[in-house]
């Protein structure tokens, strides 16, 4: 079954910027695909695009048989698609965690027993459980990012999406990253230049840099550096070391 | 007190203020300023704190009080100050609730909901604000940046405020963005309704008649 449908999708900003130019690829339910690109590649984008934050012309993307661009599938795409920022600050924006925890589950009008167990769960699932009261910005980087990722797991989404996931994370908090999105169900976007963790998570690659580069298997892909460094990217040290020896 | 359905406890103080600013006589306003003293240590705000509050607010007013007696008089100058001590010190009682308990308060007692929820993301945000002024600070202080009296200062300054500007532009760009990812669609929704209970009513109304008492009190 098809999670992500992306066909021919472009997007030019406002102020010209020509952001991402005729994107093709699909995503099987349960995959878990890796988003790689350098800066300004358009990975922002093709996220805000898919969750429909972003408007575009009907027909360019498909989420769970949703197309963003018409307004009553729009509304309906917060429970099925989920972002993690790219910044936690950006998305802990009320007053103690359990209000952030809270917030998609209230928007989707569930009773206050649902929203009580889903914040519940979110926060077991993180780690984070007995930190509901505590204030968001007072939290660590890692905990943050937890954080960050339980507030969409409240949503319950079928698809989600990681925007630059280990950025401000130590060692360990990168770890524990990886533990938890590999133990999560449903389909699973990780856009990151973090390419050792993409090979920790993800089986398949979508290489972009405006367009579709290259589509495939993670190790292969990963360990092409004729693809790679034209667009500023670089063979993981863990393949580099395996061609040397 | 700080327990009190914050809609009621809101209105109360609202009206405190109100009727203490209407008070005329040093006596009325120095009762004012009693009520308010044992009403914040009913809220058990520690005696720090209430001196603290107080301090700030004399300091605050000393250059109008050191002048208004020979402007208008000294009786009127110790009303002034007495009146500004006293809503200083209801505003102290107020804020022993959560701010954001006392925000969604004022969105039930009428405030527009748009209000509300800038007044929230401003009290979540400050922090992160000042985190970053603070990052700038460090990074003016290792360029050997030394704030001077002259325009090589004042460019300075206005490029840091400027930048913090964008940023937050861009910071309140992507808090929007999260949020319509989250299903937002402009209505703030809580889990934490307000309930009242029969204390709660009584309270406020006790509150209530006291400085409407002082007010009628005064123009017998």
């Amino acid at each position: 079954m098809t999670a992500l449908a992306v066909r021919g999708l472009s997007h030019t900003y406002a102020d010209g910027r020509a952001a991402l130019r005729g994107l093709t690829f699909d995503v099987q339910a349960g995959e878990s695909v890796g988003l790689v690109g350098p800066n300004g590649a358009g990975k922002t984008t093709l996220f805000l695009r898919l969750a429909g934050v972003l408007a575009g012309p009907a027909g360019q993307v498909a989420v769970a048989g949703l197309d963003p661009a018409i307004p009553a599938e729009r509304k309906q795409l917060p429970r099925q698609v989920g972002i993690v920022f790219q910044n936690p600050d950006d998305q802990l924006f009320s007053p103690t965690l359990f209000d952030d925890v809270a917030f998609g589950p209230l928007n989707f009008g569930l009773p206050p027993s649902e929203v009580r167990a889903r914040v519940s769960e979110a926060l077991a699932a993180v780690g984070l459980k007995g930190f509901e009261e505590r204030s968001p910005h007072r939290l660590s980087g890692g905990e943050k990012r937890r954080a960050a990722l339980a507030t969409v797991l409240a949503m319950r989404p079928g698809v989600l999406l990681f925007d630059e996931p280990t950025m401000f994370l130590d060692p360990r908090g990168r770890r524990e990253l990886a533990t938890t999105i590999r133990g999560l169900p449903g389909t699973k976007l990780i856009a990151t230049h973090d390419l050792d963790f993409v090979l920790d998570v993800c089986s398949r690659v979508i290489v972009i840099d405006g367009e579709l580069l290259d589509d495939g298997d993670a190790k292969m892909i990963l360990a092409d550096d004729a693809l790679l460094t034209p667009h500023g990217l670089e063979v993981p040290y863990r393949l580099k070391s395996r061609e040397t020896s | 007190m700080s327990r009190w359905d914050p809609r009621w406890k809101l209105a109360a103080i609202l009206l405190a203020c109100g009727a203490t600013a209407c008070l005329r006589t040093p006596a009325a306003a120095a009762a004012a300023l009693g009520i308010a003293l044992l009403l914040a240590a009913i809220s058990r705000i520690p005696p720090r704190r209430i001196a603290a509050r107080l301090a700030l607010i004399a300091v605050s007013l000393a250059p109008f009080i050191a002048v208004l007696p020979f402007i208008e008089g000294t009786t009127l100058a110790l009303v002034i100050g007495l009146r500004a001590l006293a809503i200083g010190m209801l505003a102290l009682v107020l804020l022993a609730t959560p701010i954001e308990r006392v925000l969604v308060a004022s969105q039930s007692l009428g405030l527009p909901g748009p209000l509300v929820q800038i007044a929230l993301l401003a009290q979540r945000y400050a922090h992160t604000f000042a985190d970053e002024f603070h990052r700038l600070r460090i990074a003016w202080r290792v360029r050997g940046f030394q704030p001077a009296a002259d325009a090589a200062t004042a460019r300075t300054l206005a490029h840091g405020i400027g930048a913090l500007l964008v940023r937050s532009h861009d910071r309140g760009t992507q808090v929007s963005h999260a949020m319509r990812a989250r299903g937002f669609d402009g209505t703030f929704r809580t889990l934490a309704p307000c309930r009242t209970t029969v204390a709660d009513v009584l309270g406020s109304v006790a509150v209530m008649a006291m400085f409407v008492a002082l007010v009628v009190g005064e123009q017998r």
